[in-house]
């Protein structure tokens, strides 16, 4: 990530300032509301994503079944629907505790300066140099695998991307004009770090919660897919992908199904993460993955 | 090439010395009593009592201070001795050295074919940008790296091994084994990678001394081939080596999936066994060969760009 001055999506890129604003505010909506739904959606799912039916195992779809059945006769879309509330709960937690930690370090050290911002950056330097999946299953395995394992090990591996933004957002911020005068009038560096630096630096936050929370989507269903993250039977969709690998030829609807699901859940959110670089003007913020 | 270099150096030393640290704690941070493990390990699970357990301890060592513990570990890796693996018994350093040659091999093979493809096409990218080919790329790339890498792996292994039959679904031993996971790998870091090459490239060719060069009477190819293109080469250099990290994420899911005999294999087998040695055992290799990637791209790029060698 570093150095990196790559434009993303440049195939858009030119048009979307254009849209300005309010396209913005209306796809936040659009996004937040889709939020609000997946965790509502096991409301409105047509079966018990469990049940396992023997005798309707490998259905095709029908009105009862809209995705068909799995290989132990579960409800493929039902299942969908709650792997989407799952993956949805579980990446949010992971965003948000590992951009907290982050965040109060990255200020943290970006405020200090000196030997504690230097010894603490050098250690985020040294943590992007490995390969995170690796580092996050080493984690997990540990703390002895299952849902909540994996949450803290993603956690873990995390919050130095957040740390790294916010200490040089805070770096760039803490020099210019405004902040002097402030420092000048007598303001305390707890009040200058909440009230004037944190306003500033929410732009770059929000893109890189937006391409953390898709890094967090892929991270989690690659690591149930390989057996390391939630139990068996749990409707997940990496899971699902992995349960129904032996079906691949007969049956490619049951790894399609899932598969899609997340690329297309990960390609809208980095999209809003695109727009949200847009708005803010960033473009040293990448894909995390 | 004094001060970067150097600085380099005593970081990476202080890395290497602090994830020797961590992986001789993974073992004694593990839930319960790391003499007992041990000892229920070699006795086929069955729980010892508390009298054999200290027995055991004291015979091997296990109640000294955890720094003297540390020490001899230490000196003990510096033997080649990386432990015995609790399932098989067997050193782990034989198991582990065979399944690095596999997994250096595919490697190097997914980063060469994946520079193969992105270069040319950052190149071309950058010349127009905006052109057809320049979008279709971006979107392309986008859509790469939002896909999770074990689907679309399921996806070619669909399409080329199942419904055309060209390639073998999984195993090693023939080139035709390792033509799908080197495409999985490969084409997943090559849209970063040809986007990189695209940006850094229009960065340059903005700069004066292009313009220098075309007033010169150089051609278009030429002025890209021979003045643009080796002012980015330490950039990408870096970035090539930063991707090396996502190769071996690549290679987790790729080795399970083709069941190739690599690390990344290796090491899903050991977690889902608890197999702590040999957990600690990859955790070491693998920070250790990240540590040393990165310090032979700092060397490379001091001995390419002599500008890189003052700064520091």
């Amino acid at each position: 990530m570093t150095g990196a001055s790559f434009n993303r999506l440049s195939f858009t890129g030119g048009k979307i300032v254009h849209f300005g604003r309010r396209v913005f505010q209306g796809y936040a909506l659009v996004m937040l509301a889709v939020i609000v739904a997946v965790l509502l959606l096991p409301l409105i799912a047509p079966n018990d994503p469990y049940q396992a039916q023997f005798l309707y195992r490998l259905k095709d779809p029908s009105w009862a079944y809209p995705l068909g059945t799995d290989a132990l006769g579960r409800c493929v879309l039902s299942r969908l629907i709650y792997g989407a509330q799952l993956t949805t709960a579980s990446a949010l937690l992971v965003v948000i505790c590992a951009s907290a930690l982050g965040s109060l370090i990255g200020a943290f050290a970006g405020m200090a300066g000196g030997l504690i911002d230097r010894l603490l950056m050098r250690f985020c330097e040294g943590m992007s140099v490995f390969p995170a999946l690796a580092i996050c299953m080493i984690i997990a395995g540990v703390l002895g695998l299952g849902l909540k394992a994996v949450i803290i090990a993603l956690i873990a591996v995390h919050w130095t991307e957040y740390a790294r933004v916010v200490r040089n957002a805070v770096i760039v911020e803490r020099t210019k004009p405004y902040v002097m005068a402030a420092v000048a009038l007598g303001a305390h560096r707890h009040r200058i770090t909440q009230r004037h630096i944190f306003p500033n630096i929410i732009g770059p936050l929000l893109t890189l919660a937006a391409y953390s929370m898709s890094w967090a989507i892929l991270s989690f269903a690659g690591l149930s897919f390989l057996g390391l993250g939630v139990e068996p039977g749990t409707p997940e969709w990496g899971l699902m992908i992995a349960e129904s690998r032996n079906y691949l030829r007969d049956y490619p609807r049951l790894v399609l199904a899932p598969g899609l699901t997340i690329a297309a859940f990960v390609v809208s959110i980095n999209l809003f993460g695109d727009l949200l670089g847009d708005r803010f003007r960033i473009r040293q913020i990448n894909y995390l993955h | 090439m004094t001060s970067r270099l150097t600085a380099r150096m005593t970081h990476a030393l202080v890395l290497l010395f602090i994830v020797s640290v961590i992986s001789f704690a993974l073992l004694h941070l593990m839930p319960g009593d790391f003499a007992e493990i041990l000892l229920m390990a070699q006795m086929d699970g069955t729980l010892p009592d508390a009298t054999q357990v200290a027995q055991f301890a004291a015979d091997n060592g296990l109640d000294d201070p955890l720094p003297y513990q540390y020490l001899r570990w230490l000196i003990a890796l510096f033997q080649g001795d990386l432990g015995k693996s609790f399932i098989t018994d067997e050193p782990i350093l034989g198991d582990i050295s065979l399944r690095l040659g596999q997994s250096l091999l595919l490697a190097v093979l997914s980063l060469i074919t994946a520079l193969m493809i992105a270069v040319p096409l950052g190149i071309i990218c950058a010349r127009y940008p905006g052109s057809r080919i320049d979008r279709i790329a971006g979107l392309i790339s986008v859509i790469g790296m939002s896909i999770p890498n074990f689907w679309y792996a399921l996806l070619l292994a669909l399409l080329f091994s199942l419904v055309l039959g060209w390639l073998p679904t999984g195993g090693h031993g023939t080139w035709a084994h390792a033509i799908l996971p080197t495409m999985v790998i490969a084409t997943s870091i090559a849209g970063v990678l040809s986007r990189f090459v695209r940006g850094s490239l229009l960065e340059e060719l903005s700069k004066p001394y292009i313009r220098t060069a075309k007033a010169k009477g150089n051609g278009r190819l030429r002025t890209v081939l021979r003045h643009a293109i080796p002012n980015t080469a330490p950039g990408l250099l870096t970035f090539a080596g930063m991707q090396f990290a996502r190769i071996f994420d690549g290679m987790i899911i790729v080795e399970t999936l083709f069941a190739w005999p690599g690390l990344g294999r290796f090491l899903v087998e050991s977690l889902l066994n608890r197999d702590y040695p040999a957990i600690q055992a990859c955790f070491l290799l693998i920070a250790t060969s990240y540590i040393l990637i990165n310090l032979a791209v700092d060397i490379a790029i001091a001995i390419y760009d002599p500008r890189a060698r003052e700064v520091v």
